[in-house]
């Protein structure tokens, strides 16, 4: 059996104590101490395979980090809600008014001076769109 | 600026360090590989003492030596044996809370009131092969079982004080440095559960 270094000032309680926890170590079966050297393998062998790996395939240990973050930020857009406020034109908006300017500037309606119409008569047609606007004529 | 022929390449380089003289690395690699040669018969022991269950101990010793493996080999070795017991200590804790837990779930199901964890175990399973001292070694072996069954109910943290200080042979200091606690936290927590184990077993040893 070993011998074991006693401090002093121990009493014997504690120095048997540590004799009978020291006979139990030794008396640990072949079983026992087989797969305790096989865990040490494997431990020593993971050590080997993290160092050997670079530094960007190590980044499985930021998975979690990157999964709290994202669901912080969708946390925030469902709570918050997508900012609000005048959006942009939008192709349906844009389409009536490319089609006037189509009618304004076809030519093929017998009004080839469309435009200049237009430039011309600006008081005509500012009146003609309110008279529109206002109902039918009495 | 030398050229790589993948980036993998070019991030292994950049990542592993420069080759330390004289093979430190592998000096390093042998040095763990004698700490845990060293330690992992009394870390198993003492996670037995705490879990009782053989199997038990042994996943949390080895799950102790990876994690001590992969993220602190690096530190000075000096710091090896208060970091193992740490996690060891983590995991034996983690394992109770699991077990609590099971049996509080396993209560409420039907037909599960025999709990493998109090089942009484048979002391005679520990005992050595018979020889030409058996009595003594069989008193002997039931005098540790006895021990182990009065530290599993002490408080962890004085459990813990008792076996790093008497079973290990730590120091105060390494204590605390294990048990994340001051070295008058320690002494306390020894001295309760001498003063606890004494009172229980004193008469029958």
């Amino acid at each position: 059996m070993k011998e074991y270094t006693q401090d002093t000032g121990q009493s014997p309680f504690e120095v048997h104590s540590r004799e009978l926890f020291h006979e139990s170590v030794d008396a640990v079966d072949m079983r026992m101490r087989s797969r305790l050297t096989q865990a040490r393998h494997a431990a020593l062998d993971a050590a080997a395979a993290a160092k050997r790996r670079p530094w960007l395939l190590r980044m499985g240990t930021w998975t979690p980090a990157a999964g709290v973050t994202a669901a912080a930020l969708l946390g925030a857009v469902l709570w918050f809600g997508l900012p609000s406020g005048n959006h942009g034109v939008t192709a349906a908006d844009s389409q009536p008014s490319l089609e006037d300017l189509d009618i304004v500037a076809s030519s093929d309606e017998g009004a080839g001076d469309a435009f200049e119409m237009l430039q011309n008569d600006l008081d005509f047609y500012d009146f003609s769109d309110k008279a529109a606007n206002s109902g039918p004529a009495a | 600026m030398p050229r790589f022929d993948t980036l993998a390449r070019a991030w292994m380089v950049w990542d592993v360090p420069a080759p330390a003289p004289g093979g430190a690395v592998l000096d390093q690699t042998q040095e763990l590989d004698r700490f845990l040669a060293e330690i992992e018969r009394r870390a198993f022991r003492m996670a037995q003492a705490a879990l009782r269950d053989p199997d038990d101990a042994l996943d949390v010793v080895q799950d102790a030596m990876l994690k001590l493996a992969r993220n602190y080999a690096a530190r000075p070795s000096a710091e090896w044996r208060p970091l193992f017991y740490r996690i060891l200590e983590n995991g034996i804790r983690d394992l109770q809370r699991r077990r609590t837990v099971r049996k509080k779930f396993m209560v409420w199901l039907p037909g599960s009131n025999e709990d493998p964890d109090n089942q009484a175990q048979d002391p005679l399973d520990n005992v050595p092969d018979a020889g030409p001292d058996a009595p003594e070694l069989m008193m002997r072996s039931q005098a540790m079982e006895q021990l182990e069954v009065s530290l599993r109910g002490l408080p962890a943290r004085q459990r813990q004080a008792f076996m790093l200080r008497n079973f290990e042979g730590m120091d105060v200091a390494e204590t605390a440095a294990a048990m994340g606690c001051s070295e008058g936290s320690v002494k306390t927590h020894y001295s309760r559960a001498v003063h606890t184990l004494r009172e229980q077993l004193g008469e029958v040893w």
